[in-house]
């Protein structure tokens, strides 16, 4: 009998190993192409005539950098800015930049250049320079505030004469059809360290389906996927969802204006069953919610009851009936291009019948009540609350210390005006090809493509 | 040329009613036997249709039956087994199984009735069916029509039910498809044939509840949909199939032969859900009938016209020997008396020729006897007033020869007295003789009258004035004269002198009526083409027979006189184609009057005449 050769056998096996090593190892060069349904018209961060979005908030962090930036479990961390020093009781802000920062274009990043680009997003703030550092002046006192300096809205931007903007980003614009293509270039000289990918195409303004066959036809790597529809993914596609970080809610137009009002408001949220609504038209994705912050940012999401009563919501109804005789039938608005969002509003029609509320769903701008997605601005909470808050024409008051015990009187204060119904939470979600690696999405929903790359058939499929 | 105009009538006439009694009974035979084809065309093309509707029925259950013998069904039946189970995962079910059955209407129900899953309302999920018990009782059966309430709006449709049969309990499987316009244009209605659907909710007709797949013109009638509200009605109140004539326009080929069929839902109650309105243009019969009409009118036209052209040809041969003996009538009666009328043929109006021919033979011999037995007469006539008249002076003149012979004889001493004597007595009579024979001479001697243009009134005033004198001389009784003349009395063709002469004689005559006096009065007047010239006395009149004799010749009621002056008077007159007649009653004056025809082709040759003449 032949001696076993080991050496043979251990050779293959190192040789195995290292192939294996290699495949899982980030490989530099390729496209990545993404979609999206956002229809973005301007790069210009700041730029208010943009709807906050996910795909919006993912673009402007590719292109432009903040002075910190929030991870995934909230903690603010160093980006532009190295350090920061709160004096004042939280009015007085310092910044020091980072050394060696460079723009697109070349120029350095200076204190100058950050802070004209902080004032165009914040007239009322009170910006300066000071050496290497920006100060920063509030009017009120606001510990949390370097969670506002990493909205996507604050990312430090240089304005040339003639309109272009130049960000410090990994990647940086190479083409740009305003509202239907955008196509990014890395940053070779990256502050960060340049990205895996050569280059990012982005195509706007595509409808869900479409994305979907992208996908399935090799025309995309990275597509949005409605969380109802996730169930719906052949098995070979990967897909990856963020927290829940928008709340589908029903926001009536303006304030009740009588307590009967404010009790049919209450009674339309008591009737409403999310349970099965999420069951069956969600698919199981989102979580019912009866707050506007989920659970995973405020941690009290779960003390408000989501469950319908429709008892009691028929009382409140014959209350008010008793009162005024009369139960006015209200529009309820849903946004026509989303085809969810047709069946959501049918479907909490129903529910409002059920309770004596008469709901007409309607496609039109104007309606008294409206079915909306609010994508939260931020994984800060309280910078989520206040946008959300602001949309209803409530304002928060804050505390010095900004507790969970404030933030839930705070935002109880906005529910008890019965202005905004939260629905759901929903998480975004993006399906994946199979080349893509290392795609991973920010706790807020926004895309972080810093150690994305792409391996094996996609890179060989886009190349460099 | 009347006798033809008639007889051309008659037989137009003839022609005519013949030929529109014809034209009519061919319509009136024609258009039920027409009407009954149509009849029968529109049932046959309505059960085609009907048979159309009930196939598209008969589609919906299959596809249905199919949807619930599918694999698919099997499995959620299983799944579900009448538990209330998850309805997420065939959420979509419904929607994505009534695309590809190309159904409008899908739902699928458990056997508690709890919708699974509903294309049309997918919202509905997990809500009880309205109208379960219905339904799963026509589970199985035929197709039916159902309303759907969705929303914002209620939708018909033609449904069926049927129950897949895996697991213990039945998942019922209810599709349908939408009875709309698409519906409607499917039913592919033959060529001239519309349909329309009249959803029937509400007790009152509203023209947004008519459903109509037609465009163009059709589309265009379909916007008069309030014509349809009557027929609708009906429909709706007694439930049966009913049929009406819709008017769109004043031309009735535009007219449409509508069919209301009412459907009905299912269930005991049978509610009356769509009244089926299927319209047959009667474009085709009307132009037909009109086609036919016109044909009839047009042969009957030419027939007509035909006719009358042979009537006329007909009428004309009949009638031109009746026009022929009418105007050879004429011809007698005007005088001439040889007028031959020469008729071919053995025929009634031949022998009716002959006979004329024969009457006017006999006339003209019997005018020439008469003539000859009043030339006789005459000559008898004036041979007995020539002895008598002669007689009167013969006698005293042989009894004064006597009365001389005896004187001489007898008183030869006396002779020279009687001699004397009888010698006036001689020569009075013998003048006497002469004027006699005087006036015999001038009546023998009465000239051709030379015609001229004669002013009436002229003739009469000159008459009057000649006269004047003699009126009014002293001795006599006055005579008043008085002229009453016509004025633009139209001239007369006549010989000034004679004429003149006839109305002296009037005149004497008159004056020798009023010897006590009285008025003479002269009149003219026209009288269908006639000068009429009067001339009356207030004399003592005459009697009836004395206006009988009273223009014999010799005739006289007066006591110096030959009797002639009347009779040349006559003479002159009946030279001249006129008439004299005496108007008279005793004590009440006479009246004589003239009659002259005012002839223009004899004016025309007097004028040329006198022209010729220089005058």
């Amino acid at each position: 009998m032949k001696r076993f050769n080991w050496r043979w056998l251990a050779a293959s096996s190192l040789l195995c190993a290292m192939v294996a090593a290699a495949q899982t190892r980030p490989q530099y060069g390729g496209t990545l192409r993404v979609t999206t349904h956002a229809t973005l018209t301007s790069l210009d961060p700041p730029d208010a005539s943009q709807t906050d979005s996910v795909a919006r908030r993912s673009l402007l962090l590719m292109m432009f950098d903040t002075l910190v930036a929030i991870d995934d479990n909230g903690r603010i961390q160093p980006a532009l800015a190295t350090s920061w020093q709160a004096s004042s009781g939280g009015r007085r802000w310092q910044l020091r930049l980072r050394r060696g920062v460079k723009f697109d274009d070349g120029t350095p990043l200076t204190a100058e250049i950050a802070v004209s680009s902080l004032r165009a997003a914040n007239a009322s703030w009170n910006v300066r320079a000071d050496a290497d550092s920006v100060v920063i002046e509030l009017e009120t006192e606001n510990a949390e505030f370097p969670a506002e300096l990493a909205l996507a809205r604050n990312a430090i931007a240089k304005r040339s004469a003639d309109g272009k903007d130049s960000g410090t980003g990994a990647f940086h614009a190479v083409e740009w059809e305003p509202g239907k293509k955008l196509a990014l270039a890395a940053t070779e000289n990256y502050w960060s360290g340049r990205p895996f990918l050569d280059r990012v195409e982005i195509e706007m303004g595509k409808g869900f389906r479409d994305q979907i066959t992208a996908l399935e036809l090799g025309k995309a790597d990275v597509v949005e996927v409605p969380p109802e529809q996730l169930h719906r993914l052949s098995s070979g596609v990967h897909a990856v969802s963020s927290q829940p970080a928008e709340l589908l809610a029903l926001v009536f137009a303006r304030e009740a204006a009588s307590p009967e009002e404010k009790m049919l408001h209450e009674a339309l949220a008591l009737s409403i069953e999310r349970g099965s609504i999420r069951s069956v038209l969600l698919q199981g994705a989102g979580v019912p919610a009866a707050t506007i912050l989920p659970n995973w940012m405020s941690g009290y999401g779960f003390v408000f009851p989501s469950d319908a009563d429709l008892p009691r919501a028929r009382h409140e109804c014959e209350q008010v009936k008793a009162t005024i005789h009369l139960i006015p039938v209200w529009s309820l608005g849903y946004d026509s291009n989303d085809p969810l969002a047709r069946l959501l509003a049918e479907r909490i029609a129903l529910n409002a019948r059920d309770a004596g509320l008469s709901l007409q769903p309607t496609s039109a701008t104007a309606a008294e009540v409206r079915l909306t997605r609010i994508a939260l601005s931020s994984s800060d909470p309280w910078i989520a609350l206040s946008a959300v808050a602001a949309m209803t024409g409530a304002t928060l008051s804050r505390s010095k210390e900004n507790s969970a015990q404030d933030l839930y009187a705070a935002e109880e204060d906005v529910l008890a005006s019965q202005r905004i119904i939260p629905l759901f939470h929903l998480p975004a979600s993006y399906a994946t090809a199979a080349g893509v690696k290392d795609f991973r999405v920010r706790p807020d929903g926004s895309w972080d493509l810093s150690n994305m790359w792409l391996g094996g058939a996609s890179l060989g499929n886009h190349g460099q | 040329m009347m006798f033809r105009r008639k007889l051309l009538a008659v037989f137009a006439l003839t022609v005519f009613v013949s030929v529109a009694a014809v034209a009519g009974l061919v319509l009136a035979f024609t258009r039920p036997a027409f009407e009954k084809t149509e009849e029968q065309r529109t049932a046959a093309l309505l059960a085609q249709f009907q048979r159309e509707f009930d196939h598209q029925g008969a589609e919906v259950a299959r596809r249905v039956e199919t949807i619930a013998r599918s694999e698919a069904m099997d499995r959620m039946a299983t799944a579900i087994n009448g538990a209330p189970g998850d309805a997420a995962p065939y959420f979509e079910l419904a929607q994505a199984t009534a695309e590809s059955h190309q159904l409008d209407f899908l739902e699928f129900v458990d056997s508690r009735g709890v919708i699974i899953s509903s294309a049309q309302s997918p919202a509905k999920f997990g809500y009880p069916k309205t109208g379960f018990e219905v339904l799963s009782s026509a589970s199985g059966q035929g197709p039916f029509l159902k309303q759907e309430e969705k929303q914002d709006f209620t939708a018909l449709g033609l449904f069926a039910v049927r129950a897949s049969s895996a697991g213990d309990h039945p998942v019922y499987v209810i599709g349908g498809r939408r009875l709309d316009r698409n519906f409607l244009a499917s039913l592919d209605p033959p060529a001239g044939m519309r349909t329309l659907l009249y959803q029937n909710r509400g007790d009152h007709f509203s023209p947004d509840l008519l459903l109509d797949a037609s465009t163009g013109a059709a589309a265009d009638h379909a916007n008069q949909s309030d014509k349809f509200a009557t027929l609708v009605t009906a429909a709706q109140r007694y439930k049966q199939p009913m049929t009406a004539v819709l008017h769109w326009s004043p031309d009735q080929a535009d007219d449409e032969l509508f069919h209301a069929i009412p459907l009905f839902g299912a269930g005991k109650d049978r509610p009356l859900l769509a009244i089926l309105l299927v319209g047959n243009s009667r474009r085709q019969y009307v132009e037909l009938k009109r086609s036919i009409r016109n044909s009839s009118l047009l042969v009957g036209g030419a027939g007509i016209v035909l006719a009358i052209l042979l009537s006329s040809w007909a009428a004309a041969r009949v009638t031109r020997p009746m026009e022929q003996l009418a105007a050879a009538a004429q011809d007698v009666a005007g005088g001439n008396w040889d007028t031959r009328v020469d008729v071919p043929g053995d025929d009634e109006i031949a022998q009716l020729a002959n006979s004329f021919n024969r009457m006017t033979a006999e006339l003209l011999t019997q005018k020439e006897r008469l003539v000859q037995a009043e030339r006789v007469a005459a000559w008898r006539e004036l041979a007995r007033r020539l002895a008598h008249e002669l007689k009167n002076p013969l006698f005293p003149l042989q009894l004064t020869v006597e009365n001389l012979l005896r004187a001489r004889e007898q008183s030869p001493e006396q002779f020279d007295e009687v001699f004397r004597e009888s010698a006036r007595t001689l020569l009075g009579e013998i003048s006497n003789l002469k004027t006699i024979v005087g006036r015999f001479s001038e009546f023998s001697r009465m000239p051709q009258p030379h015609l001229q243009a004669v002013e009436v009134n002229e003739l009469l005033r000159g008459v009057a004035q000649l006269f004047q004198a003699q009126l009014q001389a002293p001795g006599r009784a006055a005579i008043v004269c008085t002229l009453e003349l016509e004025e633009n009395m139209p001239l007369i063709s006549a010989d000034p002198e004679l004429l003149h002469r006839a109305i002296s004689n009037l005149v004497l005559n008159a004056m020798d009526a009023m010897p006590s006096g009285g008025t003479l009065t002269l009149r003219s007047r026209s009288r269908d083409g006639r000068a009429i010239m009067e001339v009356a006395d207030t004399g003592s009149g005459l009697t009836p027979e004395e206006c009988a004799r009273i223009f014999t010749p010799y005739y006289t009621s007066k006591q110096h006189g030959t009797g002639l002056g009347l009779a040349i008077v006559q003479s002159v007159i009946s030279d001249h184609g006129g008439t004299i007649s005496v108007q008279s009653e005793p004590g009440r004056g006479t009246t004589f009057v003239i009659e002259l025809q005012a002839n223009a082709a004899a004016l025309q040759d007097a004028a040329a005449a006198k022209n010729e003449a220089g005058l």
